[in-house]
């Protein structure tokens, strides 16, 4: 099995890069590779222009913090911080600073003497955390750090660890699943699947300029169309038709006319219109309120299910049953050539 | 009449309550949702109703029947959980037909059920599969076929969701209210994720340290939440600090800690009462005169973006502007701010201070 193939990413100095990808995508073997935990069957890995793919991960200073946290479970929080320290036999003085200093960064000062077991998920989190920074690393290499905790404090400790690497001036490497985490957390996102990088962006990049339907789908879910190009061409808008005659509209790009394409735009993009401003109508299956938004499934006939996200203050103007129109900005929606195996093949995450 | 019925539950361990004061009716046909952040008693209610523990005080009705002493067996129930337990040297099938295997359904049912509830999860053409040949989301939907082939009327899915990837997650979710409707089943669905709750349900029961916050629907604990913590717990809000200046028919004034003056909707406080404003970000706006405030984070969320200012009041608010905006923000410029007094929604000020109220864990 290839778990990693052809990696090719470069990560810059203090940067926050996200690796994004579904479950088997080989994220946790990539995190491994660069902290000397597996060695790569091909390849190199440099950390500061230095080749350290045959060092020792202790030679690294590159740090992985593991998505289970091991924290000993017989030692206290201050005991799991030194356990670093203590095996390079660091003198007692600057171990007592250390410890003092990162109880403080992760507020777990009043929690020094408690065990994992008697802190919450979350404080659990901050304690290896801590025991990572003990090493005094410049690499950061996160696997999941916040899968294990509850959806709601995953969302407010997003910030927190965000900030907290970056006033420390790190390097980080954090593996995640969640598109909206990479969205929020990272300066740059790599698009991992099948062992491969498919995109590497900023977020804005990654969400407006998806590189495959894949990533279309995966960073924020998209609508598609089938079709083939009636017109296309330097700074033109793309027409795209279907054999039942139905025309959509999307961005320029270079694909000549008659290629058969796949149009992808974000249900966050799509709009709830006027019949006579629609590119597609049809009608309302489902309308489910999700606070800011209403989601809505949208029967189109003879394509099957759209989804829309309708502000939550439009939602009297839409209920299940009705016959609607859909539509989009052209500069929302991007053009990719028909994939090969299949568009459903291509959009699998499972 | 599959109806479910909590009357005066309270279950201890030891020295520890897990739940106290529960009252709850499910109703024939209805998905409800137990929400609550980790260690606030979800899982042990859920418990209880599928007689895998019993309560201390109190009882379980299901069809008006007490429950005390009919084990898990006998109570018409499929329960599907959250660490995917199938039997990994049975394939899909395989999996599926145990539960009317150990019904002792006649040969023709035995071979029929399982493959109708495998095709309603999307997986026929995938029954010859073992656990470790499906990947995470169609193993889990092995786990709810084999919980309904079992033909139970009452479905408890204990955090069904959690293992999964979040893309798979968000698919599974529509997916599941969508079969257990069409099989017109009750459900209770632990979790402590207020997006798939909020997503899934017809009603959704809060609960903090053991205890019920409040029960409704997902619009009206978003739009009308009676209490704090359901506020911030149940989809994003902005919570300020202020002094109530004057309650007129149409709106109430509110003071904040900078002396600027505030709307939200009418109320029965008086003037001087200390307070809570809690107001969504998709409900603040930048306008050219407001409440005062200096942007310190601007994040792109895809369809919107997200910008944290702190106002002069000194409180952290975020709104959400449109990504085609003309208007360009900056860091560190200042905006003004105003919301709509129908939005504003004011708690008393908790005598705990608004951290505690609102803490998580």
């Amino acid at each position: 099995m290839v778990a990693a193939d052809d990696l090719e990413l470069t990560v810059e100095n203090g940067e926050y890069l996200c690796l994004l990808g579904p479950t088997g995508a080989g994220k946790t073997t990539t995190l491994r590779i660069i902290a000397g935990l597996t060695a790569p069957d091909s390849g190199q890995v440099f950390l500061d222009e230095k080749d350290v793919t045959k060092a020792e991960p202790e030679e690294r200073n590159a740090v992985l913090l593991s998505q289970t946290y091991s924290l000993f479970p017989t030692m206290t929080v201050a005991e799991n911080i030194l356990f670093g320290p203590e095996i390079r036999k660091v003198p007692e003085e600057e171990k007592k600073r250390t410890l003092i200093e990162l109880l403080d960064l992760v507020r777990l000062t009043k929690r020094a003497d408690s065990y994992p077991r008697e802190l919450s998920g979350g404080m659990q989190q901050r304690n290896a955390l801590a025991r990572a920074l003990a090493t005094n690393p410049d690499v950061l290499l996160l696997d999941e750090p916040l899968r294990a905790l509850d959806a709601r404090l995953r969302i407010d400790l997003r910030h927190e660890l965000r900030s907290l690497a970056k006033a420390l001036g790190l390097t980080v490497i954090h593996v995640t699943h969640d598109q909206e985490e990479a969205l929020v957390m990272a300066d740059r996102i790599a698009v991992i699947r099948d062992g491969r990088i498919i995109q590497v962006g900023t977020p804005r990049e990654v969400f407006d300029s998806p590189a495959t339907p894949f990533v279309a789908n995966f960073v924020g879910q998209s609508n598609f169309f089938t079709g083939s190009i009636l017109c296309s061409g330097n700074d033109r808008t793309t027409t795209v038709h279907d054999e039942e005659g139905r025309v959509v509209f999307a961005r320029p790009c270079a694909l000549p006319v008659d290629s058969k394409v796949v149009v992808a735009v974000k249900i966050g993009n799509t709009r709830v219109v006027k019949k006579s401003d629609a590119f597609l109508t049809g009608t309302v299956e489902r309308a489910l309120f999700e606070g800011r938004i209403v989601h809505l499934d949208v029967d189109v006939p003879g394509l099957g299910r759209y989804s829309v996200k309708l502000p939550a203050s439009r939602r009297d103007q839409v209920s299940v049953g009705d016959e609607i129109g859909l539509n989009w900005s052209v500069k929302k929606a991007s053009v990719f050539p028909y994939p090969e195996g299949g568009l459903e093949n291509e959009l699998k995450v499972d | 009449m599959p109806e479910v019925e909590l009357r005066g539950i309270v279950k201890r361990f030891g020295k520890v309550t897990a739940s106290r004061d529960i009252d709850l009716k499910i109703a024939d046909g209805e998905y409800v949702t137990i929400l609550g952040p980790s260690g606030c008693g979800k899982t042990t209610l859920i418990r209880m109703i599928a007689g895998i523990i019993e309560p201390s005080e109190g009882k379980v009705l299901i069809g008006g029947r007490d429950m005390e002493g009919v084990p898990i067996e006998e109570r018409d129930i499929g329960y599907v959980f959250q660490n995917i337990a199938l039997f990994p040297h049975l394939n899909a099938l395989g999996n599926v037909s145990y539960g009317p295997v150990v019904r002792n359904k006649d040969r023709k049912e035995v071979e029929e059920i399982p493959r109708r509830y495998l095709e309603l999860v999307k997986l026929l053409d995938r029954m010859k599969m073992f656990p470790s040949e499906l990947s995470g989301g169609e193993q889990q939907k092995v786990s709810l076929a084999r919980a309904l082939a079992s033909g139970a009327k009452i479905l408890l899915l204990d955090e069904p969701l959690s293992a999964l990837d979040a893309r798979v997650r968000m698919d599974l979710r529509y997916e599941l209210r969508r079969i257990t409707k069409d099989l017109g089943l009750t459900v209770v669905h632990v979790t402590h994720d207020q997006e798939e709750a909020m997503t899934v349900s017809d009603r959704i029961v809060l609960m903090r340290n053991g205890r019920i916050v409040e029960t409704n629907t997902p619009e009206m604990l978003y739009l009308e939440p009676k209490d704090l913590f359901t506020a911030n717990f149940v989809g994003e809000t902005n919570l300020l600090e202020g002094v109530v200046k004057e309650v007129l028919e149409d709106r109430s004034l509110v003071e904040l800690r900078d002396g600027t003056v505030v709307e939200a909707r009418p109320s029965k406080f008086k003037s001087g009462d200390a307070v809570v404003l809690s107001i969504r970000p998709e409900r603040v706006h930048p306008a050219s005169e407001g409440l005062g405030a200096v942007i310190r984070c601007i994040t792109f969320m895809g369809t919107y973006i997200r910008i944290s200012v702190e106002t002069d009041s000194e409180d952290r608010v975020n709104f959400d502007v449109s990504t085609s905006e003309d208007r360009d923000y900056n860091i560190g410029d200042r905006v003004d701010l105003i919301w709509s007094k129908r939005s504003g929604i004011l708690y008393p000020r908790p005598p705990e201070g608004v951290q505690e109220a609102i803490k998580l864990e």
